[in-house]
């Protein structure tokens, strides 16, 4: 989907646990996640903290969005 | 580390007032089998069944199935930190009931256990439709919640094998087979010139009750370490696991895992079997990343000139796999991978979530996306009620004529990664 999407001309950014995985099937944009069962999310936080997390996710995802990349790229 | 195994032959399993094994029948009192099962008050009631080959019976869910054992000499006895003690195992005299197995089956999470056709076209997809089955069905006291129940089943399961394994205690083995590996040091002595080989086992660890452990610990709180080859075969890894029935390893699988098996029976000629190292398959990036790390140091520590890494179960545990390959063959070590395909039901999918070219050498146990047709039978034990949820099947499932169409990922044991059934590719 990520490449199909790209192909059509609109940047992606890929939140996976898995990088490899995203790095194998071609995603340009990555951002690593939380762990495979939630990957944005983390239930052992309590509400708030995971709130956080999460916003920092998203926000990341929207950095890695609007940046210039020349080829495979992690988000750390 | 020397272990004798001692084989005893069941052709036949009744149900009868008193316990025992005479002329390889087994006798066994369902009331006693009750109340070991009981025991734990986690369990509301049990039934037990038996299914023999050829018999018009379909069983399902299957969660896992155990071939009973008994410690007759040595240290510990069969799954230690489980239901034996803490000890280590593997060395002495063990006897193994052959021809027959322990099937725990019930709802426990449903759509994550498995199908045993005992005749038919399904029978050949699994290797249990072969022995002859003690099947228990066990039902959860009300508002038990899925993972205690499942952790009552497994252990239920173990009491019972471990019940029936003990009937076998003063019995004389049919055939006696001997496993032995030396130490380091002895074993470059022994076999300078042959090639240092191991087996690196990948255990279905993701948590959510895909679950495996190793002297009771949960597997995805190990590092991967070292074991004697033989201790697998006193119990010393167990499944917890309510995952896609193909592809994961029930204990039985682990009690007679297959390259084990195969791995001992060129020892001494064609290679030196060092070891069997083990390691998981957990949900954490950064804990894929140190497992493989340390199974490709082991590797190198070991001095080993080849590994065989078998996977357990698909999905992300791929990338475990490749990276265990990966990393080990970076260390100068061949790799031989096994596992199985998801390639979809015309098979012209990848195979597999991830890839990497130091995979050039690959076993595989079959495409899971298979579909075949399992007629009705005349039998269920245990229900259907899940057979449209199981993995692998679709909610047309059942069709009008009492027929299944399913994938082959529900047959339990049809696509296993050690190579336990005929299954395979190439």
């Amino acid at each position: 989907m990520v490449k199909e999407i790209e192909r059509a001309g609109l940047p992606v950014v890929h939140v996976c646990t898995v990088t490899p995985i995203s790095m194998t099937v071609g995603a340009n944009r990555i951002v690593p996640a939380i762990a495979i069962p939630h990957p944005l999310g983390n239930p052992a936080l309590d509400a708030a903290e995971e709130k956080k997390l999460r916003r920092g996710l998203v926000e990341k995802a929207l950095k890695a969005l609007t940046t210039e990349v020349s080829g495979q790229t992690i988000f750390e | 580390m020397r272990l004798e195994m001692g084989h005893i032959y069941i052709r036949d399993i009744q149900f009868a007032a008193e316990s025992k094994i005479a002329d390889g029948v087994l006798y066994v009192s369902e009331e006693a089998l009750k109340a070991v099962v009981l025991e734990d008050e986690k369990l509301k009631s049990v039934s037990f069944d038996i299914a023999k080959p050829g018999e018009s019976v379909r069983i399902t869910p299957v969660k896992d199935v155990i071939e009973p054992r008994v410690k007759v000499e040595g240290r510990g006895g069969q799954f230690p930190g489980v239901i034996a003690k803490v000890d280590t195992v593997g060395e002495g005299k063990t006897y193994a009931l052959k021809g027959m197995a322990v099937v725990t089956a019930g709802k426990i999470v449903g759509f994550q256990e498995g199908i045993i056709d005992m005749t038919g076209p399904g029978a050949d997809y699994t290797p249990f439709s072969q022995t002859l089955n003690l099947v228990m069905v066990a039902e959860p006291v009300e508002g038990l919640k899925q993972h205690d129940y499942e952790a009552a089943v497994r252990f239920a399961g173990f009491r019972v094998a471990v019940y029936v394994g003990e009937l076998a205690r003063e019995l004389t083995p049919d055939e006696v087979k001997v496993y032995e590996t030396p130490t380091m040091m002895e074993g470059l002595k022994l076999y300078p010139d042959l090639p240092r080989v191991a087996y690196v086992q990948m255990l279905q660890s993701q948590g959510l009750l895909h679950d495996t452990y190793v002297y009771g610990v949960d597997a995805k709180k190990i590092l991967p370490t070292i074991l004697n080859p033989t201790e697998t075969m006193d119990g010393a890894i167990v499944s917890g696991n309510c995952v896609s029935a193909c592809d994961k390893n029930p204990t039985y699988v682990h009690q007679n895992n297959p390259v084990v098996e195969d791995l001992f029976a060129q020892h001494g000629k064609t290679l030196n079997f060092v070891c069997q190292i083990i390691t998981n398959e957990n949900v954490y990036l950064a804990d894929k990343m140190r497992s493989s790390d340390w199974t490709a140091k082991i590797c190198k520590m070991l001095d080993l000139d080849g590994v065989i890494v078998s996977q357990e179960g698909f999905g992300n545990p791929d990338t475990d796999l490749i990276m265990n390959c990966k990393k080990i063959e970076a260390e100068g070590v061949k790799t031989v991978i096994i596992t199985d395909e998801y390639a979809g039901r015309d098979g012209k999918s990848q195979s597999l979530a991830d890839a990497d070219v130091a995979a050039n050498a690959v076993v595989t146990g079959g495409n899971a996306n298979e579909v075949v047709i399992l007629p009705k039978l005349d039998k269920v034990i245990g229900t259907l009620d899940y057979v449209n949820k199981i993995a692998g099947a679709s909610e047309d499932t059942l069709r009008p004529d009492g027929s299944l169409e399913v994938e082959l990922q529900v047959i339990t044991g049809a696509t296993n990664e050690t190579g336990f059934l005929k299954l395979s590719a190439r």
